[in-house]
């Protein structure tokens, strides 16, 4: 247990990002919703009724719900049964499992607190891969009984249901791995104790119509992982070794499964679209290229647009800028002397400037550090690293001159916060240029040329944005939770799986954990 | 003369006293100042007397001064408009904001925080800001009435990380008495990646959806800069009873440009106007303020001398219209007049990609950073684990 005032700050922080990120899911619903409405027939109100409420079911909630502690209790007990299948596996020593039993030899005795659930524990990502594998093993015999156990204890979206049934068959192998990868974050539970639980049974409750095969994948594997293990399951202990590396690219696996299924979504769409059982409704891909926008919509465009087009040319008149610049040196002659060299505003822009160069530079180091063959190639990289040389220098320069005027204008104004908003679109002309202001007026464009292009691009911001999301919390969890352990004495006699979760949380983004071996030659 | 203006006290004289300065200075100023309120945005738009009053330095004004320029200074910082705030919550905004553009007149900084006076000084401020950040040009630019499928460019962290601070503060959980068991981050922290996960694939889903609208409605658009319709524009066809607001804002912002095209042709009345409040104050200060301020010019000067390196390259923020344009060129005339290149602003799909990238570079490597100053210090204090060793995977 940590502490309450770090602890809490944490849960709130994470909270707040969950937060977030389900009202970003709920906008994209909603423009999804609309989006597709637009794809099929038009005039199909009665369609409309059907607007996704994944919504409703939401990841709200910030404890598991009693389903998910169900859930928890079996998937502990599936592990008690996989624990002592192995004890009685390992009294043959096996050269094989020359690392696991490795491993858990270091793990079988009990740590410091001998309580039963420490045992489980440790090993408990050897069970876990073991149902990846198992699972995996057998595809064919998963697809009957797995859709009649799913129903009872789950809540399911009605319009998820459907989709479930097409994607069953494709998401069988794969979704396994999500269940045991996200399984293993269960490393520290402890049996009968609530909070924890396995992300499989939370991506129920976040599941958005668009991905519903990951839920039905995860929790039918753990429950179907019960019965395999009452079936022989000694040959299966023996993947146990290989399995566990199968874990770390469950999470790169899922996401590019998810990314596929909704492709393979769409060809059904297509056929659905191309079929118009009615002559008067069309669908936009016949008619899209001859829709015409209403006629007041277009005049008031027209009006619109020229207005721009009249503004963004207007030039500022000589006399206006003459006076214009008479009446800004005079004031800026009262302005307190002497003046810092850069406004925060220019010193913000600067640093959004420097910020992406270190790690530019040390690309560029990193391709000449190459050992060069020829004589030419030598003195290129030589230029190349004196040309960087200069580069840093300057920069460095810079973020001189940055620091200076940050304290001198500290120093002028103490009382004023040095946040006001962080992405400010005011343009920031260095000092005696004028702004081009005629250029904030024109049609703001972005013009993208392919398909994988617009793909690539979302891509590639939502990642911008996760990695923001996630560096604050990393830093806000070290700040937190790194003083808990550091501290002397030890909150709990727990302390070897606090530590092992604030490994795996700060160290390692929460996806692997380290092993605590107990030393045994110390004595 | 401006001594003897002020020293009549009366209001009733004063105001005898405006027309006639009205009349001396022609009839621009009314027109002027009322283009320039009418091209603010129907929020944050002041009345013209607001800004007469202001030159006079009438108590008044002050407020509302305050306001307009809280709201206007919110809007270029791209928060959320929040009218609910306290006079000095506004204030406080305002100077800091004024200060992070480089406004350092020190008078300003003085106000009272009740707002009660200075409306002069904020006169001065409002006009500088209109010169300074373009203040006009860049509020006009920023309320632009989407139709499109708007995306914004920045790389600029989002308000993601604002929300975060936020709730650091806030009362905790109920349900957490006690401590908070560090499986319950875990999990928490489980189903927030699982969320990223969702997201992204939402995120490919949406693109699909748009591409497949571009592309079925290519060719339809009046405007053949465009090309197609967004999903606005296509849902506007589908049901364009809807739609009536989006008229209406077309509207209204088609007539605040055309403001703004009067204030373009008045602006020089208004700045003869300002610089003769600037005069004003001078007269008030006397001789060794002129001298000062020869001082500070001078060294104005040496420090755009001094001012290093490189200018910042151009930053991109803000919402762009999404337009699919494939390879093959399509320079086709819109309206049957020419538009010229500059009408449009394009930002290409490609540019945008290579600098989230870049970002996404320097951003992974800042996290491997901490991560890795994470694993130094648990490091040592593994050391004080007795009897445990910890094999990191």
């Amino acid at each position: 247990m940590l502490p309450r005032g770090c602890g809490r700050r944490s849960a709130a922080a994470l909270l707040a990002a969950l937060g977030e990120g389900a009202r970003r899911r709920r906008e994209l619903e909603q423009r999804a919703a609309r989006s597709s409405a637009l794809l099929r027939r038009w005039g199909s109100e009665e369609e409309e009724q059907a607007q996704p409420e994944a919504g409703a079911s939401n990841g709200r909630e910030s404890k598991p719900s009693p389903e998910e502690l169900e859930e928890l209790e079996l998937l502990n007990k599936a592990l008690e049964k996989a624990l002592k299948v192995r004890k009685s596996i390992l009294k043959t020593p096996l050269e094989a499992q020359g690392a696991t039993g490795e491993k858990c030899a270091g793990e079988e005795p009990a740590p410091k607190n001998a309580e039963e659930q420490q045992v489980p524990v440790p090993v408990e990502d050897v069970p876990v891969s073991t149902k990846v594998r198992s699972v995996g093993k057998k595809p064919a015999s998963l697809k009957k009984p797995s859709p009649y156990q799913l129903k009872a204890p789950y809540r399911t979206d009605p319009e998820v249901k459907k989709l479930q049934k097409k994607a069953l068959s494709r998401c069988v192998s794969r979704s396994p791995r999500t269940a045991g990868k996200s399984s293993s974050k269960g490393v520290v539970c402890k049996q009968g104790r609530s909070p924890r639980r396995p992300v499989s049974a939370g991506a129920r409750e976040d599941c958005a119509p668009a991905e519903p095969q990951k839920a039905p994948g995860s929790s039918r594997s753990s429950l179907n992982a019960q019965q395999r293990f009452s079936i022989g399951d000694s040959a299966e202990e023996k993947n146990s070794v290989a399995a566990g590396r199968h874990l770390l690219d469950a999470g790169k696996k899922s996401c590019g499964f998810l990314g596929e299924s909704s492709k393979k979504e769409s060809p059904a769409a297509e056929r659905a679209l191309g079929r118009s059982t009615s002559p008067r409704r069309v669908t936009l891909q016949e008619k899209g290229c001859q829709l015409k926008l209403p006629l007041a919509y277009r005049k008031a465009y027209f009006r619109n647009f020229r207005a721009w087009e009249r503004c963004r040319l207007c030039q500022t008149s000589a006399g206006a800028a003459a006076a214009r610049t008479r009446f800004i040196e005079r004031i800026q002659t009262t302005f307190c002397s002497p003046r810092p060299a850069f406004s925060p505003a220019e010193i913000e822009e600067e640093l959004k400037v420097l910020q992406d160069v270190p790690s530019l530079l040390s690309q560029y180091v990193e391709a000449e550090l190459a050992d060069q063959t020829t004589l030419q190639r030598e003195y290129e990289s030589l230029l190349t690293l004196e040309g960087l040389q200069t580069t840093v220098s300057q920069c460095l320069c810079k973020l001189q001159l940055l620091r200076a005027a940050v304290e001198s204008q500290r120093k002028m104004h103490p009382d004023c916060p040095g946040d006001i908003g962080s992405c400010s679109p005011a343009c920031v002309p260095s000092r005696g240029q004028m702004c081009d202001s005629a250029g904030m007026l024109a049609v703001p464009l972005l013009c993208y040329s392919s398909f994988q292009e617009l793909r690539d691009l979302f891509a590639l911001k939502l990642q911008v944005s996760i990695l923001h999301q996630e560096i604050a919390l990393q830093k806000l969890m070290m700040a937190e939770l790194l003083p808990v352990l550091e501290a002397r004495p030890w909150p709990e006699a727990s302390a070897a799986q606090l530590y092992r979760a604030v490994y795996t949380q700060l160290c390692e983004g929460g996806k692997r954990f380290p092993v605590l071996v107990r030393d045994e030659l110390a004595d | 003369m401006c001594p003897a203006r002020r020293g009549r006290g009366r209001r009733g004289a004063m105001r005898r006293q405006e027309p006639e300065q009205e009349q001396r200075r022609g009839r621009p100023l009314p027109g002027a100042v009322g283009a320039l309120c009418r091209a603010l945005p129907p929020r944050a738009r002041p009345a013209p007397d607001t800004l007469r009053r202001a030159k006079f330095d009438r108590p008044q004004a002050s407020l509302d001064f305050w306001r307009l320029l809280y709201t206007l200074l919110k809007q270029i910082h791209g928060h959320k408009w929040a009218e609910s705030d306290a006079i000095d919550n506004q204030i406080r905004f305002v100077k800091a904001a004024l200060w992070y553009h480089g406004y350092d007149r020190p008078e300003l900084y003085r106000l009272p925080s009740d707002g009660s006076a200075g409306s002069r000084e904020l006169l001065l401020a409002f006009s500088w800001l209109l010169h300074r950040i373009s203040l006009l040009e860049q509020i006009l630019a920023q309320n632009r009435v989407k139709t499109g499928d708007e995306t914004s460019v920045c790389t600029c962290e989002d308000d993601l990380r604002n929300s975060l601070k936020g709730t650091t503060e806030k009362a905790p959980e109920p349900g957490l008495e006690g401590g908070v068991d560090v499986r319950y981050l875990q999990w928490l922290n489980g189903r927030l990646r699982f969320q990223w996960r969702s997201l992204h694939a939402q995120h490919q889903e949406q693109c699909k959806l748009l591409h497949k609208i571009h592309l079925f409605t290519s060719g339809s658009h009046m405007d053949q800069i465009l090309g197609h319709f967004s999903v606005t524009e296509t849902d506007l066809v589908r049901q364009p009873e809807n739609y009536k607001q989006l008229l209406q804002l077309l509207e209204s912002e088609t007539m605040q440009l055309e403001a703004f095209l009067e204030w373009k042709q008045l602006e020089p009345v208004y700045w003869q106007w300002m610089v003769k409040t600037r005069e004003e104050e001078l007269q008030k200060e006397g001789f060794s303020a002129t001298a000062r301020k020869i001082q500070e010019s001078v060294e104005l000067k040496l420090l755009d001398l001094a001012y290093l390196c490189a200018p910042p390259r151009k930053r991109m923020h803000g919402s762009h219209r999404l337009v699919f344009r494939s390879k093959h060129p399509a320079s086709k005339m819109v309206f049957g007049g020419s538009v010229s290149k500059e009408s449009v602003s394009i930002v290409s799909a490609t540019e945008v990609i290579r600098k989230l990238q870049m970002r996404e570079t320097s951003l992974a490597r800042e996290l491997k950073q901490l991560r890795e100053e994470s694993r130094q210090r648990l490091a040592e204090v593994a050391e004080g684990l007795d009897g445990v060793i910890c094999i990191s995977p």
